[in-house]
């Protein structure tokens, strides 16, 4: 593979995206460790030595149960987001599409807010170790619907037009964020309080088993996108030529529904809203290592990550010992940096973005 | 020419319905390495009759088949590896180098140890080889249909007695432009016994490029031809025009300048 990629990608490319695995990789093992060891409790060096001591100190306990999960929470989250927004980018043809803008966070939020509240009976009365899953199977389940939706309703009342597909997406986000506000009139006060921390984004809900479970499905989706990277190059070329080509266009696409659906459910799931992440770390990867999805993938997951570790640590550090809730972070920094891309783009194809 | 042997694609009273319009019943049949142009008026149904014969829309009615079998039942990748299309559309969403999107025609091929050369070949067979390390939203029109050509030549690079379809390469292009990709794709389809289907508006290359004429009206058949000097008062009747014919030599088609009918 890496020779044949070498042949014929043109430009130096490849030599490019090597480094950038590297370079990346190196800045998020620093931004990993950063996170680690700042914070309202002090972690020296000493304390990383008795990590795995049965008498830890204090500050290694911090280290242990909160900073680490949190620091490797954010990272796979920030990674399933990026890889989902360049799986959402590939399967739409357009670089401004995104789990979030089309809507798929949302139906995720709004399968969480109904799971919440008007549903609270039904979770609460499942058997206990079933409980904490409650919350991701339903994520999935309304971030697989707003998929469907998403591909029929747009494919049916504007076939073949970007603008159709995001506003399409536009109402759908309406739709959901409506049922999320009624979710919100008729929760109690425990429930409201539940609910806010899902809307606004954070990553203070990290265990190990989250971490787990999530770097898997990561693992996974890595996988998949891995196999369907040449497919997905094929899809830029347009439906028709595709199929033309021998992609199988209508599996290609619920595969891709099936993994993007999972990436944005389990982030929002444990860690509610968090935009931008997954506009812009395609976007950057692109910039600067080409547009081909078979190094794209992999890379936009990296920058994911990276960029969610250094908002986390800015959202825990910039009112300490308080924090700002990261998904605030990101909206911030994201609209802002969307808006310079939506020039970028309209300028590329001459204001026919 | 067709019906010698069993052919190599045969519409048999194949329909389709676009909305109020419809289309067919078309019943026509290409032979391996046979070279047709379509043609007829805007909106007549040249691109839908391609795209039935392509297997982008199947049939209502009737039947579509490659070698004997129904488009339907082929599996995509097994009849990417017999017949490519050209699109009438360039775009490539994404900044794509030149040489990933050649290499997409052969995506049903893969793995494939021979890649790197094919794409190579295919981009100097198109005359493409100097847009090499480009990037593909960077270039012309022009070189865009070059790049292109060069995709679904990669595509049936090395199979034998293919389909080559094509919808409306050259409109838009510079004439010198339009002659040359013309001829590498005469020249490509030649070398390897591939059929050639064509939209095609100019006349005169129907007639100088072609063996035969497919003509479309209001969404039927008008006429199947040879294309030669016979052809030409059917193609006057097609578009409604008067056609002078401007003799070119003895071993050459003649060409044909339209104007206006005179008022009866």
């Amino acid at each position: 593979m890496a020779s044949e990629a070498l042949a014929w990608d043109g430009g130096g490319a490849p030599a490019r995206a090597q480094r950038l695995v590297l370079v990346l990789a190196g800045l998020l093992a620093a931004a990993l460790a950063l996170a680690a060891s700042t914070g309202a409790v002090p972690v020296r060096a000493a304390d990383w030595a008795t990590l795995f001591d049965a008498q830890r100190s204090g500050s290694a306990h911090v280290l242990w149960e909160l900073r680490l999960p949190r620091a490797l929470l954010a990272a796979a989250v920030g990674a399933a987001l990026g890889l989902a927004g360049a799986m959402t980018q590939g399967l739409f043809r357009n670089p401004l599409a995104d789990p979030g803008l089309l809507g798929i966070t949302s139906g995720a939020v709004c399968a969480v807010a109904l799971t919440l509240t008007v549903f609270a009976g039904i979770a609460s009365g499942l058997p206990l170790p079933w409980r904490p899953w409650a919350l991701p199977l339903a994520a999935y389940a309304g971030a697989l619907l707003v998929c469907f939706l998403l591909e029929r309703v747009a494919r049916w009342l504007t076939p073949g037009s970007v603008a159709g597909l995001l506003l399409t997406g536009l109402a759908l986000n309406a739709l959901a964020m409506a049922v999320v506000g009624l979710c919100t009139y008729l929760a109690d006060d425990e429930q409201l309080r539940s609910l806010t921390f899902w809307t606004l984004g954070s990553l203070a809900g990290a265990s190990w088993t989250v971490v787990t479970v999530l770097l898997l499905a990561l693992a996974a989706a890595l996988l998949a996108g891995r196999r369907l990277a040449s497919a997905l190059n094929a899809l830029a070329l347009g439906e028709a030529a595709a199929q033309h080509v021998g992609v199988d266009v209508a599996r290609l696409r619920t595969r891709l529904v099936v993994v993007v659906a999972l990436l944005a459910a389990l982030a929002v799931a444990w860690c509610g809203l968090i935009g931008f992440i997954g506009l812009m770390a395609p976007h950057l990867v692109r910039g600067m290592a080409g547009a081909d999805q078979r190094r794209v993938m992999p890379l936009a997951a990296l920058a994911g990550a990276l960029l969610l570790v250094l908002a986390d640590t800015g959202a825990r550090l910039v009112a300490m010992p308080a924090e700002v809730p990261v998904g605030i972070l990101t909206a911030l920094i994201g609209a802002p940096a969307f808006l310079l891309l939506l020039r970028g783009v309209a300028r590329q194809q001459g204001g026919q973005a | 020419m067709a019906g010698t042997s069993s052919p190599l694609l045969r519409l048999d009273g194949a329909t389709v319905a676009l909305g109020a319009r419809h289309f067919g019943p078309f019943t026509l049949s290409l032979a391996a390495g046979e070279r047709v142009a379509i043609l007829g008026p805007s909106g007549a149904g040249k691109s839908t009759l391609l795209r039935l014969m392509a297997g982008e829309r199947a049939p209502q009615r009737g039947g579509v088949a490659l070698d004997g079998i129904a488009l339907a039942r082929w599996r995509t990748a097994a009849l990417a590896r017999r017949r490519a299309v050209l699109p009438q559309s360039h775009a490539v969403a994404f900044a794509m180098p030149v040489e990933l999107v050649v290499q997409l025609g052969r995506f049903a091929l893969e793995p494939d140890r021979e890649r790197g050369r094919i794409v190579g070949a295919a981009l100097a067979a198109a005359q493409a080889a100097h847009l090499a390390g480009r990037r593909f939203d960077t270039l012309s029109g022009g070189e865009q249909a070059r790049v292109q050509l060069a995709r679904t030549m990669a595509q049936l690079w090395d199979v034998q007695g293919g389909a080559l379809l094509v919808d409306e390469p050259l409109a838009a292009l510079d004439p010198g432009l339009q002659l040359e990709l013309l001829e590498a794709m005469t020249r490509f389809a030649a070398e390897r016994g591939h059929a050639l289907v064509a939209i095609v508006h100019d006349l005169n290359q129907a007639l100088a490029g072609f063996q035969r004429l497919w003509l479309v009206r209001d969404g039927a058949l008008a006429g199947d031809l040879r294309a030669d000097a016979a052809a030409v008062p059917a193609l006057a009747q097609l578009f409604g025009v008067e056609l002078v014919r401007v003799d070119l030599g003895a071993e050459r088609p003649p060409g044909v300048v339209a104007r206006r009918p005179a008022m009866a």
